[in-house]
């Protein structure tokens, strides 16, 4: 099989790979990369938990052909954090008990990012329908949804 | 239906090459050296799931989203344009769509989830072929039209005439591709809609779903011009022309809104379902349906014009 290079930036730092032609990101992400927080679940494009913020846009991973992240931006769940400080969403969920078994929440958290990122303070239809394509076994939804109108909230106060 | 398990879907997928042309001609030209082995992907996602189910197995893949130009959403003589690389979050948030032809914008609203959305485009969906598919049903009431290229050229056909069967079309993914769909842009005193029947708001194949496109003249309350599409309840997503035709010119009454929708769902000739539900509930409720979307039509033509 051969091998392509790839160059991409991945939480704002550029690299530079040989993969696959036939990987998919999800799977260069987590196994060249060592960013083990994107998780695999269906590889079909419908659990949502290997979503990333691909050139600005949530995308599942499963469903990107590596080569097509070539000179794109990728956001994973490991670039939320800034400096050593939590992203508001990640506090805003650990204090809120969004977090259950853990295995949705990178993808509710840049689900959730991607969202606060166009629409600063939205409402709970709108989260609900952001949060539309990850599926949460345990929660019920309810206090993840409250967890990003809290973050919501807190982004605002502090600007 | 494969009896392939969940267990024996392949956790990684296998192609020789992966190709990324930067032209149409380009792409074309990988189609005829492959001669059927290579596949088109825009968005990729229908054909990534369907390798790993085994359905498809193409050696190459030509994924055409490097090609610049296609992925514009414009208005040319009353006529819209879709690109072959708009996806569905584009199609569901442009101003002009959701003016001129709205039903689209619904439709491409219910489509997966957000990222399918993102990442899957309309002229995917309509290659697809799926008789519920939800860009397809009020295309088909829209009256729009599909431009493909092959090897051999050019043409441009309309979409009643490109649905063959589940999961065909009159272009394959190996031979050639939409450039672009071509839609005609609603005037004053029309409007159209998209109602979709499902067991969940989001993430759910609609039961049913039902495309009408209007137009109407409220002061002498008659209706002008009606287009009524309906899905998954045969091979195709299909029209209900009977039911236009009952409505063609005639007045705005409630007995004949009923006997539309009755003689729409007449058509229709949903399978007993263990997703979907029963034949009888689904031809009961495609009844239903098409009643509703008749007013709404209305309803939004006198927000409009009232």
């Amino acid at each position: 099989m051969g091998k392509k290079k790839v160059e991409f930036v991945v939480n704002g730092q550029q690299v530079s790979l040989e993969v696959r032609h036939d990987e998919r990101l999800v799977d260069v992400l987590r196994n060249q990369l060592g960013l083990k927080g994107t998780k695999t679940g269906c590889r079909e494009g419908e659990c949502g938990t290997c979503s990333v913020i691909l050139n600005g846009k949530i995308v599942p991973s499963c469903l990107v052909p590596v080569m097509k992240a070539e000179g794109g931006k990728i956001v994973t769940v490991e670039g939320l954090e800034q400096e050593g400080e939590l992203h508001p969403l990640q506090s805003s969920f650990i204090e809120k008990g969004a977090v259950q078994c853990g295995f949705c929440t990178p993808g509710m958290l840049l689900a959730a990012k991607n969202l606060l990122d166009h629409n600063s303070e939205p409402t709970e239809g709108e989260i609900r329908r952001a949060i539309s394509g990850i599926f949460c076994r345990c929660t019920g939804y309810r206090k993840i949804v409250q967890a990003i109108q809290a973050a919501s909230q807190m982004m605002k106060s502090s600007k | 239906m494969t009896h392939n398990t969940v267990l024996n879907w392949p956790q990684h997928l296998h192609w020789e090459d992966y190709y990324q042309p930067l032209g149409i001609s380009e792409a074309l030209r990988l189609l005829d050296e492959f001669k059927g082995d290579a596949k088109i992907i825009a968005g990729g996602t229908d054909v990534l799931v369907q390798m790993r189910r085994r359905q498809l197995s193409p050696r190459v893949i030509v994924d055409i989203t490097r090609i610049p130009g296609l992925d514009q959403i414009r208005e040319e003589q009353g006529i819209i344009k879709v690109g072959a690389l708009v996806t569905h979050t584009q199609a569901e948030q442009s101003l002009l769509v959701r003016e001129k032809a709205p039903a689209l914008s619904e439709g491409a609203s219910h489509v997966g989830s957000p990222q399918i959305r993102n990442l899957g485009t309309i002229a995917g969906n309509l290659v697809s072929g799926q008789p519920g598919a939800d860009t397809a049903i009020p295309l088909l009431a829209l009256g729009a039209a599909v431009k493909l290229v092959t090897a051999k050229g050019e043409r441009t056909i309309p979409l009643n005439e490109f649905f063959v069967d589940i999961g065909k079309t009159a272009i394959h993914g190996t031979l050639g591709l939409i450039t672009e769909i071509l839609i005609p842009a609603q005037k004053r005193g029309e409007t159209s809609v998209y109602l979709r029947l499902a067991s969940r708001r989001a993430l759910a194949l609609p039961i049913l779903a039902v495309g009408v496109v209007l137009s109407a003249d409220l002061k002498k309350k008659r209706f002008l011009h009606t287009s009524i599409s309906l899905g998954p309840v045969a091979r195709t997503p299909i029209k209900a022309v009977e039911a236009e035709a009952l409505l063609k010119d005639a007045p705005i009454e409630e007995k004949l809104i009923r006997e539309a929708a009755r003689k729409a769902a007449q058509v229709s000739d949903p399978r007993d379902s263990l997703l979907r539900g029963c034949s009888d509930y689904r031809k009961a409720m495609a009844e239903n349906l098409v009643e509703r979307g008749i007013r709404q039509c209305l309803d939004r033509l006198e927000g409009i014009h009232g």
